[in-house]
């Protein structure tokens, strides 16, 4: 089916009366799919205000602007009336600086971070790069919600190299503000693996493994309670939790804010809520115990019942 | 993996492999995928010189016949990464 010529002409208004034009599926702050929800990402980053046209909601923009553009795939990315591309192009230019360089913002490099790593975490990466990274880098990827990602990757074009006991780290602009001050440790052994901490890091509830918590327990690093009513503990819990009825709330409350504590429940939903109010209550050191006590039965303790 | 309508016959992944190869001079591409979401690499010397933009363009020509309409046996491609013999394009 042809273009028509009034749809044409509603197209080519809407690219060129907008100086950032994207066409998507759902809107800047719904996108209904993965791919549109990239660009905007990107976009978001860059510019404080661009136009953006729901495909889903006009059908006939939709068939027609990817004969506009004759490009078969949504979302499509307009710049002062050029198309630019789709997702992989946007990302491959936001990558490279084209993009930034197109749309007209300043980009200052971001600062080397200063990443701190033990002598444990440099010698297993030395391991795992002779074993499997074939000429790849060892990247660090912090993204928005402070989620860290530590794998071996090849290197894109605006990335940051960071010395670090002799080895080099790759980090990307966007995750280079974020990764100033990080530690990485490496601890052997189950429970063990890399370790990042991260003092820009928002803080949240922090999950532990059963086999991570059983030895700060045994160590006394941490209080432990139990989340759940007493007809469930009295099937089954762990011997070393208090268990938080209104007394111990109140003892809780007046805990100084930075004692750590960790919580379980059953399956560890209850107990991550409970974590995230101990939060809004100022404490800064709140744990939850992953699987909650059905992972401490059977990871740890066979003789507490599983119910 | 979504299942996806379609009245299409056949293995989409040889459609997507032939018609590229056919239409695009001495290429060679690798798809994978299935329920209408594929990802597609193709070589060629033909994106020599070319930007990103006008190789992945050559390559949505090649199969757009496969793309169109609503029980089209392509719904989306995932990743398209297009190079040539010597290296990235």
């Amino acid at each position: 089916m042809a273009l028509s010529e009034s749809l044409r002409k509603q197209i080519s208004d809407l690219v060129t009366t907008n100086r950032v034009v994207l066409f998507m599926k759902g809107t800047r702050q719904m996108p209904q799919c993965g791919f549109s929800a990239q660009v905007v990402q990107i976009l978001d980053a860059l510019v404080p205000s661009y136009e953006t046209v729901d495909v889903i909601r006009s059908p006939e923009i939709r068939d027609g602007v990817k004969q506009f553009s004759e490009w078969p795939t949504i979302p499509q990315l307009y710049v002062d009336g050029k198309f630019i591309g789709g997702c992989d192009i946007v990302r491959e230019m936001n990558a490279s600086g084209e993009l930034q360089k197109l749309i007209g913002v300043k980009t200052s490099d971001p600062k080397t971070p200063t990443i701190t790593m033990s002598d444990a975490a440099t010698k297993a990466f030395a391991a795992a790069a002779v074993a499997e990274a074939g000429g790849d880098f060892l990247r660090l990827q912090i993204d928005a919600q402070f989620q860290h990602e530590l794998f071996f990757g090849p290197r894109a074009p605006r990335d940051i190299d960071v010395r670090v006991n002799g080895l080099t780290l790759l980090v990307d602009p966007s995750s280079a503000p974020r990764a100033d001050g990080v530690s990485i440790d490496f601890v052997d052994g189950p429970g063990g693996g890399f370790k990042i901490n991260n003092p820009s890091e928002p803080a949240k509830v922090k999950q532990l493994s059963a086999p991570e918590l059983k030895p700060m327990l045994d160590r006394d690093e941490v209080t432990l309670f139990d989340v759940r009513p007493e007809d469930e503990r009295a099937i089954a819990r762990i011997a070393a939790a208090r268990s938080l009825d209104e007394a111990r709330q109140k003892y809780l409350l007046e805990l100084d804010r930075d004692t750590p504590i960790a919580l379980y429940c059953h399956h560890g939903i209850r107990s991550q809520e409970a974590g995230q109010q101990l939060f809004r209550e100022g404490f800064r050191n709140v744990y939850n115990l992953k699987g909650g006590i059905d992972a401490w039965s059977q990871s740890i303790d066979p003789s507490v019942p599983r119910y | 993996m979504s299942s996806h309508p379609t009245d299409f016959q056949g293995s989409v992944v040889d459609a997507l492999r032939e018609a590229i190869e056919r239409q695009i001079p001495d290429s060679r591409a690798a798809v994978n995928g299935g329920g209408g979401h594929f990802s597609i690499e193709v070589m060629s010397p033909a994106f020599a010189g070319k930007s990103m933009l006008e190789s992945q363009r050559m390559v949505y020509g090649a199969i757009a016949h496969l793309m169109k309409g609503e029980m089209a046996p392509v719904h989306a491609v995932d990743s398209l990464k297009t190079r040539t013999p010597t290296g990235a394009a």
